[in-house]
């Protein structure tokens, strides 16, 4: 329960945090506005001029936008599924009683590849996958396969991001699903496990209810996430070889940093958030509990 | 007309220097260095052979001037960025490090000072500047622009076929391939067996693959980037021969090679899995030492084969200027600094040390031949290059992030080359007309 | 039912550990053999697992190439943005916790979409921004934009923590006569400290591991361990073992606070959507 308090407590309370957020949120977010009806280069600042929505149009009808876009769901509908699923394979198993020693091992394990630099992942991706000196193509030859072209084949580059964002975030999912299973009350799960030996059953009809709100968020925080990947890529491949693995934030920061057009990437920016904040509303409005 | 312009804009500035050195006593750069001591100085590096020598060099130019040099050290594909960045913001970085293609840019931003600016005055400039001592394309290409000079040349690069001379003495052959065309026919079949490749040729989606990779195939045939009246040559029948030439000999070099940059392309040859590569010149030192090659007396060096249309090797190369942001005090060290560095009297230092030098004096000795074995060939192709191998206008940087992308799409089989080129065409002469050249608001520079 | 069962069931599962364990773990082992190799050892194909190590790369690294330098920056700016996230997010969360007023909700989800944008759409715009007002290359800038990441994520985990705690209290020093603000430090705050305490970890672990603001603002001066890690994409050379090193060193600080966080660390993750 909440009460009503004075508005001179409240501001002080929320008005340097608003304040902050304000600042540092909204402020740059009114210039890239602002920006992106300009045709606004780095270096060709003289010519800076005002264009209306010429920059949004062009981004609307543009291969090249909508290919990165069209990358980043790609990435978000292989790789989540498959962390779900081992997620919830590996959350089943640490549930289960028994093993507590290494139970407790796999648990902090699970805690690392989450928390690493997401930098320090692409250039670990770029040494363990180099097709000459990298140890996965050494143990892909251990059971007889040729070495594989991870990062010069475009296909194989994709599938390496896709293979390192698993590693890193299936953890994730199997701690939340892991938090999910804890939920539910203990002589439920006996009486079901009691009646029926199948695991399956137990799983659908029992733990799957309780199972849904860590599901719903997992869903929303890897959307948010994937849109926003940049630094695992961005050291791997560079967006390489081509354009394979050159995702929507990747896409923005080369129009911005190598072309140095600011008025086009603004829009393009512009764009990109307000796609995740309709997507981020939707999850919210609909799964969430609100304050 | 332009040459002519810049002939007598060295004649004049040597003449200047001349005249004063008679009158004013013995210039040493100790006198000059007085009034800046204590200046520090703010300038981006990169991380490969050339500034390394710099960097070991430094200390002797504190010493004798107390002006302290402070180097960054950024990847190529950040050095672009960073200093448009920095210049836009006003920051603090004074001395430009200019790839030659950057410099159309730079200059039209009135972000570098003209070297005019100093060797006009007789305080700041070794009688022994000597400009004309520069290889002539070296001066042009890399520190000058619309007929002003703004930098020196300092980390110079030109385009040489490296070659595994035991590989190819195995296969049959006792010289290295003279043209592309020996390449595509007797080499590139002979040389490609057993898990081995006979040539890699660097085309990663950077600056590598317009430089490296495309350019090079465009310019031996006969082909260019634009036309006299700056449109696309690139659909032109000697330019698609070329960039055709390039996709079949596809065939003779190792899979992924989209993805290779200099150092994969380089490591191919260094650890014994390709028979030759043409790279730039820096990389000699990197083969040649035991610590990252298994080479050994095997290496050997060759100007790059010719095309129907001749030897055009690859140009490339950096040059140092003075930043316009600069307060005085630190134009004037930056200008002795960047005098000092390319200067007739260290060219031997740096070359010692592992930079290349642009300074034909530096390699007048003959015996320098037997220690670096890449300097016949070098000199060689530094008589030969086109300035405009890549155009160093202002727009370079749109362009080839056009090249770029479908030079790319063009190797990985995602569109012809026919299609590909006409593509880079047509955005390419988009590019210009919204920058003014076709209706005369722009000089036609490249 | 029969022992031989559970005992095979066992078995599986073990080995599913073991099997998780390494996955999870490999990858770090082999960041960290491969910093101590040296380049000729490093381009060794097939790769060697048995060699003389060398602590060669880590010296250059911390000192040549000023990853220690990074290091520190990366130290004050996590630890900075920390202190500020926390002392501006507890008020907050607090507010938002225990006060009604119009408008809460949107308020709400104000704070919490902006752990939703990606650092790309503000990275430009705050660059030029930041020119104007010469905080260009500035432990200030970043850590200020970072706050964009934390303060949400401390507002989230403490407004959880603030909500269970038992009204009683408060209401009883109210009747005592006290004003909010003590009552939140003297009774709510410390009783919000595992909350506070995660949500501080969580926060440094995220501003150490930044890397796209890192990049475009801080260049030089301010430069962060993650932006350091970037220098060595030079297409020229690529020293593998020094990138590991300095991978190493990196992660390294990381780990550990994760590690000490591990219990709550899924709970911060999720912001308390687990529910």
């Amino acid at each position: 329960m909440t009460m009503r308090v004075p508005r001179r407590t409240l501001f002080a309370f929320i008005g340097p945090a608003v304040f902050a957020l304000l600042l540092v949120g909204v402020v740059p977010l009114g210039f890239a506005v602002w920006r992106s009806f300009y045709y606004f280069n780095l270096t060709k600042l003289s010519e800076s001029r005002f264009v209306g929505l010429d920059n949004y149009a062009f981004v609307l009808t543009d291969p090249v936008f909508w290919q990165a876009m069209g990358r980043t769901a790609t990435l978000f509908a292989v790789a989540v599924p498959v962390q779900i699923f081992l997620g919830l394979t590996i959350a089943l198993v640490l549930h289960r009683p028994g093993l507590g020693f290494f139970k407790v091992l796999a648990r902090l394990s699970l805690v690392l590849p989450m928390a690493t630099t997401y930098a320090v992942v692409g250039l670990l991706a770029q040494v363990m996958l180099n097709q000459k000196y990298g140890v996965i193509n050494q143990m892909l030859g251990w059971i007889g396969i040729d070495p594989i072209n991870f990062i010069g084949d475009p296909t194989n580059a994709f599938i390496g991001v896709i293979i390192w964002d698993i590693w890193q975030w299936t953890p994730f999912v199997a701690l939340i699903l892991l938090a999910g299973l804890s939920t539910v009350p203990p002589e439920i799960e006996e009486a079901a496990q009691l009646e029926t030996k199948s695991n399956w059953v137990v799983l659908r009809h029992v733990q799957l209810p309780y199972l849904i709100p860590s599901l719903v968020a997992v869903l929303i925080l890897r959307t948010a996430d994937t849109l926003k990947l940049f630094d695992m890529p961005f050291t791997m491949t560079r967006g390489g070889p081509g354009s394979a693995t050159e995702f929507i934030a990747i896409l923005i920061e080369r129009v911005g940093n190598r072309q140095f057009d600011i008025g086009m990437a603004s829009a393009q920016s512009i764009i990109m958030l307000a796609i995740t904040i309709a997507l981020a509303r939707l999850y919210i409005r609909f799964f969430y509990r609100e304050v | 007309m332009k040459f002519k312009k810049q002939v007598s804009v060295l004649a004049l500035t040597a003449g200047a220097a001349f005249g004063m050195s008679g009158t004013a006593g013995a210039w040493t750069l100790e006198e000059a260095a007085k009034p800046y001591a204590g200046t520090e100085l703010e300038v981006l590096f990169l991380d490969r052979p050339g500034y390394a020598a710099a960097i070991k060099m430094l200390p002797e130019f504190e010493a004798a001037t107390g002006i302290k040099v402070n180097q960054t050290t950024v990847p190529y594909e950040n050095a672009l960025g960073e200093q448009v960045r920095d210049f836009v913001a006003g920051g603090d970085i004074d001395i430009a490090l200019i790839d030659l293609v950057w410099i159309g840019n730079f200059a039209e931003n009135n972000w570098i000072v003209p070297i005019d600016t100093f060797t006009a005055d007789p305080a700041l400039t070794d009688p022994d500047l000597d400009l004309a001592d520069f290889f002539p394309l070296t001066l042009n290409a890399f520190g000058g622009w619309n007929g002003k000079t703004y930098g020196l040349p300092f980390d110079n690069y030109s385009g040489l076929l490296f070659y595994n001379s035991c590989m190819l003495k195995d296969a049959g052959f006792d010289v290295p391939p003279a043209t592309w065309q020996e390449v595509m026919d007797t080499y590139g079949p002979a040389l490609t067996k057993d898990g081995k490749y006979a040539y890699a040729l660097q085309s990663k989606r950077n600056e590598t693959q317009s430089a490296d990779s495309f350019a090079r195939f465009l310019w031996p045939f006969g082909g260019s980037f634009l036309t006299a009246d700056f449109k696309s040559n690139l659909n032109s029948p000697e330019s698609q021969a070329g960039l055709q030439f390039r996709q079949d000999l596809m065939k003779f070099m190792p899979e992924g090679i989209v993805a290779y940059d200099h150092s994969e392309a380089v490591n191919a040859l260094a650890q014994g899995d390709v028979a030759f590569i043409t790279e730039w010149s820096a990389f000699y030192s990197t083969l040649a030492s035991p610590e990252t090659s298994t080479l050994g007396d095997c290496l050997a060096v060759a100007p790059e084969p010719t095309g129907p249309a001749g030897r055009k090797p690859a140009l490339g190369g950096f040059s140092l200027a003075v930043a316009a942001q600069a307060d005085d005090n630190e134009k004037a060290a930056g200008w002795l600094f960047i005098q000092w560095l390319t200067s007739k009297a260290n060219a031997g230092t740096y070359l010692e040390l592992g930079g290349v030098p642009a300074r034909q004096s530096a390699y007048a000795d003959p015996a320098l031949a037997e220690t670096y074995k890449f300097i016949p060939a070098l000199v060689e192709s530094w008589q030969e290059g086109v300035p405009e191998f890549r155009p160093r206008f202002a727009e370079w940087p749109s362009v080839t992030e056009v090249v770029q992308e479908w030079g790319t799409k063009m190797m990985l089989g995602e569109v012809s080359v026919e299609e590909g080129a006409r593509t880079i065409g047509e955005r390419m002469e988009g590019i210009l007309s919204q920058a003014g050249y076709y209706d005369g608001k722009k000089p036609l520079a490249q | 039912m029969a022992a031989p069962v559970q005992s095979k069931n066992l078995w599986a599962e073990g080995v599913l550990l073991v099997l998780i364990c390494t996955f999870c773990i490999f990858p770090f082992y082999w960041m960290v053999t491969t910093s101590l190799k040296t380049q000729v050892i490093a381009l060794q194909s097939p790769p060697l697992w048995w060699f003389t190590p060398t602590l060669a790369n880590y010296w250059e690294v911390l000192f040549e190439d000023k990853v220690g330098f990074a290091l520190i920056n990366s130290m004050i700016v996590a630890s900075c943005t920390t202190a500020l996230a926390v002392g501006l997010g507890c008020p907050a969360a607090y507010a938002l916790a225990r006060f009604e007023f119009r408008g809460k909700k949107d308020l709400w989800f104000w704070f919490i979409t902006n752990r939703f944008v990606s650092p790309v759409v503000l990275a430009f715009p705050v660059f030029l921004i930041s020119r104007d007002l010469g905080l260009r290359d500035t432990h200030m800038a970043l850590i200020l934009m970072y706050l964009t990441f934390t303060l949400p994520i401390v507002i989230w985990i403490c407004t959880d923590q603030f909500r269970s705690i038992p009204k009683e209290l408060d209401e009883a020093a109210l009747l005592e006569g006290a004003s909010q603000w003590v009552i939140f430090r003297r009774i709510c705050l410390p009783l919000a400290m595992p909350g506070v305490a995660v949500s501080a970890i969580l926060s440094f672990i995220f501003s150490w591991n930044e890397l796209l603001f890192a990049y475009i603002l801080a260049p030089k001066n301010a430069k962060t361990a993650p932006a350091m890690a970037v220098t060595f994409m030079e297409g020229y050379s690529v020293p593998f073992g020094k990138i590991m090193a300095t991978s190493t060193l990196i992660v390294i600080p990381v780990l550990i606070f994760a590690l000490l966080a591990s219990k709550h660390l899924v709970r911060g993750l999720t912001m308390g959507a687990v529910k």
